[in-house]
């Protein structure tokens, strides 16, 4: 059977007399496109860091008179190894796509109605300094009634010091709470690192729910392609159709099948007993505990509909096997037992002894890079943020949207949020429930937006500011990898287009424009100051405060770099970061081509499989008991999978041609998929009388989606799902808007209460053929 | 001077399509659905979601064959079609004038008509950009996660091709038309 997203090319033979003097339909900018035969002496390349996705692969950017004209894979990098997928390649239509913000924009219409005019970078600012002076004057100096939030993982911390440090706001929000920040504290909670996979190194992989080859990640998605390894997930992904076995799962159930797996391994002795001597803490507690709730197999397979010879033969598979990995996916909150399924992943690793060791979750040691000190100003007035208020870890740098956003407008929030400046992150598409998140913003005295392109998000805001994109950019060296660490370096390719500015650029300007005002209402609401100011008058206090804003970027981002890594890996790193993008010790050495341009980039010996560490497995967590949660991982009837009658439980996910939001508005990667499809088992789909492309209604709890269907024998029949991503709002987004359905209008807005991360797999929908 | 052929080892192939990417990105394919000079034929097990066949997953990258004997060569009336000295199948494109020969010609439907240089146009090796620099990669091969494509001199015994088509089994497409293709798929 064919996918209908995939081949078109059968289509050809039959339609030749059509299509001969009919055009294209959509045109490239032919100006940067129309590749002659002969070839350009002015060829150069460039190594760079990808952006189109959160994975950062290393490239070299092919440039011919100031314009890139082909991306190509860095073989030096040991993260992204000599590789760039189709959205890697696409990077140039993000570039020069003609949609991008290209001037700052000031609001004219209503929040929303896209109705904006152009203004000079000086007409932005002081328009953000007047509103953000009198916001600041009546909350009485209170910075943290910004709310400031990225959804880049590069120049997040440059951002943070800007608004968290130097402007003083404890309210930074981020991409976690709406992506893995429940693995990442259920691994650093168990094991005390949040560690790094190593497929490579593994002989039997098993995953549940992460689709390494639609949804990739450097370099699982490239080792798994020559490994064993078992799927589970509702959904038989091209990673479940390219698997050794595939095991269909009805969805939130994998907490019953790992808590099966712990009892099968501990009742039949089949765990690695040195290794949870040594290293496990409260083993009894959680022997006792697996033992007394009975998780056999045949329980198990109850709950999650996978045959019980099956789970006791992938038990005894994965225990025998001499490196076996469970492994952590991203993206991975489900549902409300989300961080109790990681936890169990992790101890299930722990049990099999594949921590700190080849083929397991690995410490490794990343290359550390020192931090460049910044002069904090104290502000006494500054309150401390309120979303982790409920939660029982929740993450103290990006806290938790949903908690945040319930707070903001429900006005239970102990003070209130009057701006936000929001960088790279599409809130307006990103979570659950749009239409809280649009009375979140419209609840604020200030919106400003720094982004490339005219998202939904920037349709609501009162200041748009066009940050240049990744390939217009130098940013700050960044360490990779733990198993083989290297740093690379994102050198900039070409100058940025239009007026837009890099992030750095932008903060300094608005910072040259605030520290002074910001300063003076500092002056008049904080006694502290007031005190310095008698000891060293104003302008001393001002300076020994650290209220200049752009202190940090008084000096250019290429002499930052250069002083961070030339006194610590001496020049010829740095040399090598400009001219190859990536450094590490003995690289020239250890670098060698294996085969059809597939390279080893540290020998066996020298990767960091193992390391000294002291450290626990901690099957027992004091703190949740205190709070009412089970301490270990149990499993409550609430968890049990139902849907009603004539209902689907909805799951989202990925295509491998777009990320999230952003990219689905680029004209290579629309190209290659037009739109996305909701997928319904074909069965269920005969019955309803629905067919390949007619357009259903979707509606959950929440709202409802028309989209085009798919049936397909590729999902499980209580279950649908589409892509994430798709139909901005944004009329600017010629190529996204009104195409497709977007997962956040469906998803109900629910979190779990032990990271706060919104749960993306609970809401049950019906479909209707319209 | 070189023959240039094509091993593919399919079974590696992800169906990410990066290739396709890279390889409009490199040699400025029009957008359309139709346009594209390689091409992943998808095969997917029949059958019910609890008990699928993998074996029947199938992801087949493929392209122009550059056929020792080439259809597509002998139908042109215009005499557009050539073979360079690299062993690869090109067109004179001031000759072709869309009879469309060819495409009806190509046993693997390789061809596509490119409608801003009116031309029928496929996959040339990039031998308009990378082997015209110099470089001896195909766009499509180097950006591969997973290095499904081997790329080189098939008379050149020591490229990794001839060494891979000498140590490994491997089929042609459609052998039984007597095309001689030279790309092989690696079994």
């Amino acid at each position: 059977m064919k996918l209908i997203e995939t081949s078109r090319r059968r289509f050809l033979k039959s339609s030749v007399a059509l299509c001969i003097y009919a055009s294209s339909s959509f045109g490239k900018n032919t100006q940067l496109f129309n590749q002659s035969n002969k070839v350009q002496t002015t060829l150069i390349n460039i190594p760079y860091l990808c952006n189109m996705c959160r994975n950062k692969c290393a490239g070299f950017a092919q440039v011919e008179n100031n314009k890139i004209t082909k991306l190509n894979p860095n073989k030096f990098f040991p993260k992204s190894r000599n590789m760039l997928c189709p959205k890697g390649n696409a990077g140039i239509d993000a570039i020069y796509d003609k949609d991008r913000l290209k001037y700052p924009l000031i609001r004219i219409g209503n929040r929303g109605d896209g109705r904006y005019k152009r203004v000079t970078w000086d007409e932005a600012y002081e328009y953000i300094k007047d509103k953000l002076v009198n916001i600041i004057d009546t909350q009485k100096d209170n910075r943290s009634t910004i709310a400031y939030c990225n959804g880049e993982g590069f120049n997040k911390d440059e951002y943070i010091k800007f608004f968290g440090d130097k402007i003083g706001s404890s309210n930074f929000l981020d991409e976690g709470s709406i992506c893995l920040n429940t693995k990442l504290g259920a691994t650093l909670l168990t094991i005390g690192d949040v560690g790094e996979m190593d497929v490579a190194g593994s002989d039997f992989v098993l995953i549940l729910g992460a689709n390494r080859f639609e949804s990739l990640i450097t370099p699982d998605s490239i080792d798994l392609v020559n490994k064993k390894f078992v799927v589970v997930d509702p959904r038989a992904t091209v990673t479940a159709l390219k698997s050794s076995q595939y095991l269909p799962i009805n969805p939130g159930t994998d907490l019953a099948l790992c808590l099966s797996m712990i009892y099968i391994a501990i009742k039949n002795n089949l765990y690695n007993k040195q290794y949870v001597k040594e290293y496990f803490k409260d083993f009894d507690k959680l022997k006792s505990h697996i033992l007394k709730e009975k998780y056999t197999a045949t329980w198990a397979s109850k709950k999650t509909a996978i045959p019980k010879e099956k789970i006791e033969q992938l038990t005894k598979d994965f225990f025998s096997s001499i490196a076996p990995l469970l492994y952590m996916g991203r993206r991975s909150v489900w549902t409300k037992n989300d961080f109790q399924l990681r936890r169990a992943m992790v101890l299930i690793n722990a049990l099999a002894g594949s921590i700190n060791r080849k083929g397991g979750i690995i410490f490794g040691q990343p290359i550390s890079l020192a931090s460049e000190e910044i002069n904090t100003p104290m502000y006494d007035n500054t309150k401390e943020r309120f979303d982790l208020d409920g939660i029982v870890y929740g993450s103290s740098k990006g806290g938790s949207w949903l908690n945040f956003r319930d707070k903001v407008v429900n006005n239970t929030a102990p003070y209130p949020v009057k701006a936000m400046f929001i960088r790279k992150h599409n809130l307006m598409q990103n979570m659950p429930n749009i239409a809280k998140t649009k009375k979140m913003l419209n609840m604020m005295e200030l919106v400003v937006v720094l982004d490339t392109i005219p998202t939904d998000t920037a349709m609501m805001a009162d200041v748009v500011l066009p940050e240049c994109t990744y390939l217009e950019r130098e940013d700050m060296v960044v360490s990779f990898g733990k198993l083989e660490p290297s740093l690379a370096l994102r050198n900039q390719v070409i100058k940025p287009l239009y007026e837009s500015k890099s992030m750095q650029d932008i903060l300094k300007g608005l910072g040259k424009k605030l520290s002074r005002p910001l300063f003076d209402i500092s002056c008049k609401y904080d006694s502290e100051l007031q005190d310095s100011i008698k000891e060293l008058g104003k302008d001393g206090a001002y300076i020994d405060g650290g209220y200049d804003l752009t202190e940090l970027y008084k000096k250019s981002i290429t002499q930052r770099n250069k002083d961070i890594i030339i006194p610590h890996f001496g020049q010829k790193a740095y040399d090598n970061l400009v001219s190859k993008g990536v450094w590490y010790d003995n690289m020239e050495q250890y670098h060698k081509e294996i085969f059809n341009e597939t390279y080893e980039y540290y020998p066996e010996d020298k990767k960091y499989y193992t390391i000294k560490r002291d450290y626990k497995v901690n099957c027992y967590l004091e703190k949740l008991s205190k709070n009412g949660f089970d301490p270990m991982p149990t499993w409550r009837d609430e968890y049990n999978f139902e849907v009603a009658k004539n209902h689907f439980r909805f799951i989202t996910g990925r295509y491998v041609n777009f990320t999230q939001t952003a990219t689905t508005n680029n004209a290579m990667l629309r190209d290659i998929i037009s739109t996305n499809h909701i997928w319904i088992n074909n069965k269920i789909a005969k019955k309803l009388e629905i067919k390949l492309g007619d357009i259903v209604e979707v509606k959950s709890p929440q709202s409802s989606v028309t989209i085009k269907a798919y049936p397909t024998n590729k999902i499980h029949p209580s279950v649908v799902w589409f892509a994430h991503g798709f139909n901005s709002t944004s009329e600017a987004m010629t190529n996204s808007y009104n195409n497709g359905a977007n997962d956040n209008e469906i998803i109900e807005d629910k979190f779990e209460k032990i990271y706060g991360c919104a749960t993306m797999h609970h809401t049950n929908v019906t479909i209707r053929k319209i | 001077m070189a023959n240039y052929g094509m091993a593919f080892d399919y079974k590696l192939c992800i169906n990410c399509k990066a290739c396709e990417v890279a390889c409009k990105e490199e040699n400025g394919i029009d957008l359309g659905a139709n346009n594209h000079r390689l091409w992943i034929d998808t095969t997917e097990p029949d059958g019910d979601i609890w008990d699928l066949d993998l074996t029947q997953t199938r992801y087949m990258p493929t392209q122009c064959q550059h056929c020792e004997d080439a259809p597509c060569l002998k139908a042109c009336p215009n005499d557009a079609i050539y073979r360079d000295k690299n062993g690869i199948v090109r067109l004179y494109n001031d000759r072709c004038d869309l009879s469309l020969d060819c495409i009806k010609a190509c046993p693997y439907d390789a061809r596509y008509i490119d409608t801003r240089k009116k031309i029928t146009d496929k996959c040339l090796f990039c031998a308009d950009t990378r082997l015209a620099r110099g470089e001896t990669t195909t766009a499509c091969q180097l950006t591969c996660p997973t290095k499904v494509r081997i790329f080189g001199d098939l008379d050149d015994p020591q490229s990794e091709i001839s060494k891979t088509l000498k140590s490994r089994e491997y089929f042609t497409l459609k052998s039984n038309l007597g095309t001689k293709p030279k790309l092989f798929y690696l079994e």
